[in-house]
C-alpha cells in the first residue's frame, strides 16, 4: 500500500512539477465549460425560422407593423441591418432574403396606389420561397383595411362619381374605420394542436457542457498516462524499478490509482463550478455520482494504460492522448447531444467509453436520476477499465 | 536570402520527419474532421436543415370552393420543394401519424368551411346563418418538427389572409353602398354573391390584390447549397495550425538550449537571417499542412473549396496571421516546454474562439468582438465565404485583418527577442 501511495505521489510532483499543468487542469475546461453553456442556445431558445434581414427605411406605423408581424409568424423571423450590410449579407451568400422597406412607405402611399416594398432574394432558394410567403401574409395584414377602402371608394365611384376631392376623403375614411373595424371583428380562422409526439431530445445546454467538458478534460490527462510511462522509460527510470521488489501490477495500480484520484479531484472542482456558478443541480445523489465519476476514471486510466504500452516516445503519447480524448469526447455526445446524430452513428458510438459516461452524468444531471439507473454505464465503464487494464498488464515492459 | 531560405527548408524537412508532431499537425485535425462530419450527417447524406420536402397531411372535409383552393395551394408547384403533402380522409389516423412522428403537421379543414366563410343564396335572410360560429382549420403539428409545423402554419396563414382580405373589402364595400344609400338591402344579396365570385378569386391569387406592390428580384448566379464540412474541415486544419506555428517557435528555443544556436552564428550567419529563416519554416510548415488537409479533405470527402486562388491566398494570410503569434509566444516563453504548454493552450481556446467547435453566430455578442484577435474567426469567415460561392475578390476583409495581425504581431516580437540574446546559452 505504501508502494502505490509513493509511486502515486511521484507521479503528481512530476505532472505538476510545471505551473503551466495547471492549464490544462482547471483553467481550460473552465473556460470551455463556460463557453460551451453560453455559446450553446437552450433547447427552446433555438431559433430556426427563416431569418428576413429587414432594412427599415421608412420607419413608419405600416413598416413597423410588416415588421412586427413578420416576427409573430411561426416560419420567419427579422433581422435589422442598414443597406449596405444587409446588401453585403445578400452578395456574400449569408442571406438569403432582404426586405427593403423604402423611405415613402406609408398610409398615404397606399391610398394613392404607389406603395412599394423590394424583396431580393438567393436564386433556387426555398428559405426565399418561404420567406416570401410570410412578406406577403404580413402585407395583407397591415394593408387590408387600406386596401378595403381603396376598392370601397373605387366601386363607389363606379356607381356614383364623387362631387369633390374633399367628398372622394370623406368616404375614404369612413370605409376606413369601417375596414378596420370589419378587421378587427374578424374570428380567428387556424386552431393549432400540438400532438403528442415524444420529444427525442434531452438537452440542457449548461448540464451538457458541464458533463461533456468534464469528461473531455478528464479523459485526455488519463489517456495522458501513456505519455507518462513512455517518459519514465526514456529517462530509464522504469528500468531501475526492476531492481526493487515491486510487480507490474503494483507498478500500474500506484500509477493509475493516483491519476485516477486528481482526475477525481479535478472533477470535483468542475462539478463545484458547475453546483455554485453554473446552478446546476449535480448534487441530488453524491453516492451515484462518485460512483459514474469513478468508473468513468478508471476506464479512462486503463486506456491511457493499454496505449502506453503501444506508443514509444512521449511526444507521439501526448499528441496521440489529445486526438483520442477530444475524437472520443465529440463521438460520445459530450460536444453536440447524441440524439443530434444519425441514428446509425448513435448505434456506432456506444463502443465508447465517453458515450456511456456521458449519458450516465445526463441521468443524474438532466434527467433526475440516481444510483439505480446509473448502474448499467457504471457496468460498461467498468467493463471497458477491466478490459484495457488487462491489455495493459499483459503488455507492459519495463523496457 | 539564401541562407534564410536553406534554414526555412531545413525546418520543414525536421517538422514532417517527426511522427509525434504529424499526428497534431496532420492526423488530429483530420480525424476529427471526419468525426464531425459522421456526428453532422455529411458523410450520410443526413444534413438537411429540415426545410425540405416537410410531410403534411391534408384532410378536406370541405371539398367545395375554398377547401379545393387550399389543397390546390399546397399541391402547387412553387411549394413542390418545399412540401409533400398527402391528402387523406381518417383524421385519427392522421393524427396517429403526428403522434407517431411520421409527418410535421396535419391540415384539416372542417366540413362547411367554404359556406362558413362565403355568404350563399338566401344567406342574408337567414339568422341561423349570421349566427353561425366561425369555422376553424385545424393544424395537428407535431412538436418535435417545430420548424415545418411552423412552416405548415404560414403557409395556411397565408392563404386565409387572401381569403380574409377579400372578405374585408367586399363586406366594406357593400356596407358602406348600403350606407351611402347607393345600394338597397334587396341589391345586397346579389353584390354578395358576386364579392364571393371574387372572393374565390382572391383565394388563388397571391399578389395581386396587395395593396403594397412587393417588388420581388433574384441575385445572378446560381443556387449554392453550403457544405458543412466547407466549415468544419477548415475549424480543424485552422485550430491545429496554431499548434504548428507554436511548434516552429519551440524550436527556435530548442536550438538555444541545445546550443546549435550560438554554432550558427559561429558561421558568417548573422541573427537576422537565422531569425527569418525560422520564420519563414515555420510559414512553410503551416502552408503545407493547410495544403495537405485541404488536399486530403477534396480527394478523400469530395469537399469543394471555392475559388482556389482564393483558397491559397487565404491559406497564406491565415498562416502568416498565426506565424505572427507563434513568434510572439516564442519571444514571451523561456523555455520550450513553456512554448509548448502555452502553444497547447492558446490553439485550444483559439479553437473554440475562433468558431472551430461551435459557430460563433451562436456565441454571445462579447465572444464574437474578442473572437477577432483570433486569425481562426477571420480565416474561417473567409473559408465560409469561398464555401458559398465568394472569391478572391469577396476576401478583401480577412485577408487584409490576417495580414495586419500577423505583421503587427511579427514587430511586436522582433521587439522582444531584440531584448533577447539569442547567441547565449
Amino acid at each position: 500500500m505504501r508502494k502505490i501511495f509513493a509511486i502515486a505521489w511521484k507521479d503528481a510532483i512530476v505532472r505538476f512539477a510545471s505551473s503551466s499543468e495547471l492549464i490544462f487542469f482547471i483553467i481550460l475546461p473552465l473556460v470551455f465549460t463556460f463557453l460551451v453553456s453560453g455559446g450553446t442556445p437552450p433547447k427552446e431558445g433555438i431559433d430556426d425560422r427563416v431569418r428576413i434581414v429587414v432594412v427599415d427605411q421608412a420607419n413608419s406605423t405600416i413598416s413597423k407593423g410588416i415588421i412586427a408581424e413578420l416576427d409573430r409568424s411561426t416560419a420567419v423571423r427579422t433581422e435589422a441591418y442598414p443597406l449596405a450590410e444587409a446588401e453585403d449579407l445578400l452578395d456574400s451568400r449569408r442571406a438569403s432574403v432582404v426586405l427593403i422597406l423604402p423611405a415613402n412607405l406609408d398610409i398615404q402611399s397606399i391610398q394613392d396606389g404607389t406603395a412599394q416594398v423590394d424583396f431580393r432574394q438567393l436564386p433556387n432558394n426555398l428559405d426565399a420561397t418561404i420567406a416570401e410567403r410570410s412578406v406577403q401574409t404580413a402585407i395583407r395584414s397591415v394593408s387590408s383595411a387600406l386596401n378595403a377602402a381603396n376598392n370601397s371608394v373605387k366601386e363607389a365611384e363606379i356607381k356614383k362619381p364623387f362631387a369633390s376631392d374633399a367628398e372622394r376623403q370623406a368616404y375614404f375614411d369612413a370605409s376606413l374605420e369601417l375596414a378596420q373595424s370589419i378587421q378587427k371583428d374578424s374570428p380567428e380562422r387556424v386552431n393549432v394542436i400540438e400532438g403528442s409526439t415524444p420529444d427525442k431530445i434531452d438537452y440542457d445546454p449548461r448540464a451538457n457542457a458541464s458533463a461533456g467538458q468534464l469528461i473531455t478534460w478528464v479523459f485526455i490527462p488519463l489517456f495522458g498516462i501513456s505519455a507518462l510511462f513512455a517518459y519514465e522509460r526514456q529517462q530509464g527510470t522504469l528500468r531501475r524499478i526492476l531492481t526493487t521488489p515491486t510487480s507490474k501490477a503494483v507498478f500500474l495500480l500506484g500509477t493509475i490509482s493516483g491519476q485516477v484520484v486528481m482526475a477525481l479531484v479535478q472533477m470535483s472542482l468542475l462539478i463545484l463550478f458547475a453546483i455554485f456558478v453554473m446552478k446546476l443541480s449535480w448534487g441530488n445523489d453524491p453516492l451515484a455520482l462518485f460512483v459514474i465519476l469513478t468508473a468513468a476514471a478508471l476506464a479512462a486510466g486503463a486506456i491511457g494504460t493499454s496505449m502506453g504500452t503501444f506508443i514509444k516516445t512521449e511526444g507521439q503519447a501526448s499528441g496521440l492522448s489529445i486526438m483520442m480524448g477530444m475524437v472520443m469526447s465529440l463521438l460520445g455526445g459530450c460536444w453536440y447531444p447524441l440524439e443530434l446524430f444519425p441514428s446509425v452513428v448513435q448505434n456506432i458510438v456506444k463502443v465508447l467509453p465517453t458515450t456511456w459516461a456521458m449519458q450516465g452524468l445526463l441521468d443524474l444531471a438532466l434527467r433526475g436520476g440516481g444510483l439505480m439507473q446509473i448502474l448499467p454505464e457504471t457496468g460498461v465503464l467498468l467493463g471497458f477499465a477491466a478490459v484495457f487494464f488487462s491489455i495493459g498488464v499483459m503488455r507492459f515492459r519495463y523496457e | 536570402m539564401l541562407k534564410t531560405f536553406l534554414i526555412g527548408i531545413k525546418d520543414l524537412r525536421l517538422a514532417f520527419r517527426d511522427r509525434a508532431a504529424l499526428i497534431l499537425m496532420l492526423a488530429a485535425p483530420f480525424v476529427l474532421t471526419l468525426g464531425l462530419g459522421l456526428v453532422t450527417g455529411r458523410f450520410s447524406g443526413n444534413n438537411s436543415n429540415g426545410l425540405s420536402d416537410i410531410p403534411v397531411i391534408i384532410i378536406n372535409l370541405d371539398n367545395d370552393q375554398l377547401g379545393n383552393a387550399l389543397v390546390d395551394t399546397f399541391q402547387s408547384a412553387d411549394l413542390a420543394d418545399l412540401v409533400e403533402p398527402v391528402i387523406e380522409t381518417d383524421v385519427n389516423a392522421a393524427r396517429k401519424s403526428i403522434d407517431e412522428d411520421k409527418a410535421a403537421a396535419v391540415v384539416i379543414i372542417p366540413e362547411g368551411f367554404t359556406k362558413n366563410i362565403m355568404p350563399q343564396r338566401g344567406d342574408f335572410t337567414n339568422q341561423a346563418q349570421a349566427n353561425a360560429e366561425p369555422l376553424k382549420i385545424e393544424i395537428y403539428a407535431n412538436p418535435s418538427r417545430s420548424t415545418g409545423a411552423g412552416i405548415i402554419k404560414a403557409i395556411v396563414d397565408e392563404f386565409l389572409s387572401r381569403v380574409e382580405e377579400g372578405r374585408v373589402s367586399g363586406t366594406t364595400t357593400i356596407v358602406q353602398l348600403m350606407i351611402s344609400q347607393q345600394l338597397t338591402p334587396e341589391q345586397a344579396e346579389e353584390a354578395g354573391l358576386a364579392m364571393s365570385e371574387r372572393l374565390q378569386d382572391s383565394s388563388s391569387n397571391m399578389t395581386d390584390t396587395l395593396a403594397i406592390k412587393l417588388n420581388s428580384s433574384t441575385s445572378s448566379g446560381e443556387q449554392v447549397e453550403f457544405d458543412i464540412l466547407a466549415y468544419i474541415a477548415p475549424g480543424m486544419a485552422l485550430m491545429f495550425l496554431m499548434y504548428t506555428v507554436s511548434y516552429g517557435g519551440r524550436s527556435i528555443l530548442a536550438e538555444k538550449s541545445q546550443g546549435t544556436l550560438p554554432r550558427l552564428l559561429v558561421t558568417p550567419t548573422n541573427s537576422t537571417q537565422i531569425l527569418g529563416g525560422k520564420v519563414f519554416g515555420i510559414f512553410l510548415t503551416g502552408a503545407a499542412q493547410m495544403l495537405i488537409l485541404i488536399g486530403a479533405s477534396s480527394m478523400f470527402f469530395q469537399l469543394k473549396w471555392g475559388d482556389t486562388l482564393g483558397v491559397v491566398m487565404l491559406v497564406l494570410a491565415a498562416v502568416f496571421g498565426a506565424t505572427g503569434w507563434g513568434m510572439l509566444i516564442t519571444a514571451l516563453a523561456r523555455t520550450p516546454s513553456q512554448v509548448a504548454s502555452v502553444g497547447s493552450a492558446v490553439m485550444l481556446i483559439f479553437g473554440i474562439l475562433g468558431g472551430s467547435f461551435i459557430s460563433l453566430d451562436q456565441m454571445p455578442p462579447l465572444v464574437q468582438t474578442i473572437s477577432k484577435i483570433t486569425p481562426n474567426a477571420w480565416a474561417l469567415d473567409g473559408f465560409t465565404t469561398l464555401g458559398l460561392g465568394g472569391t478572391l475578390a469577396d476576401l478583401s476583409a480577412p485577408i487584409t485583418a490576417l495580414l495586419s495581425m500577423g505583421l503587427v504581431l511579427f514587430l511586436a516580437s522582433v521587439l522582444l527577442f531584440g531584448r533577447k540574446n539569442l547567441a547565449q546559452k
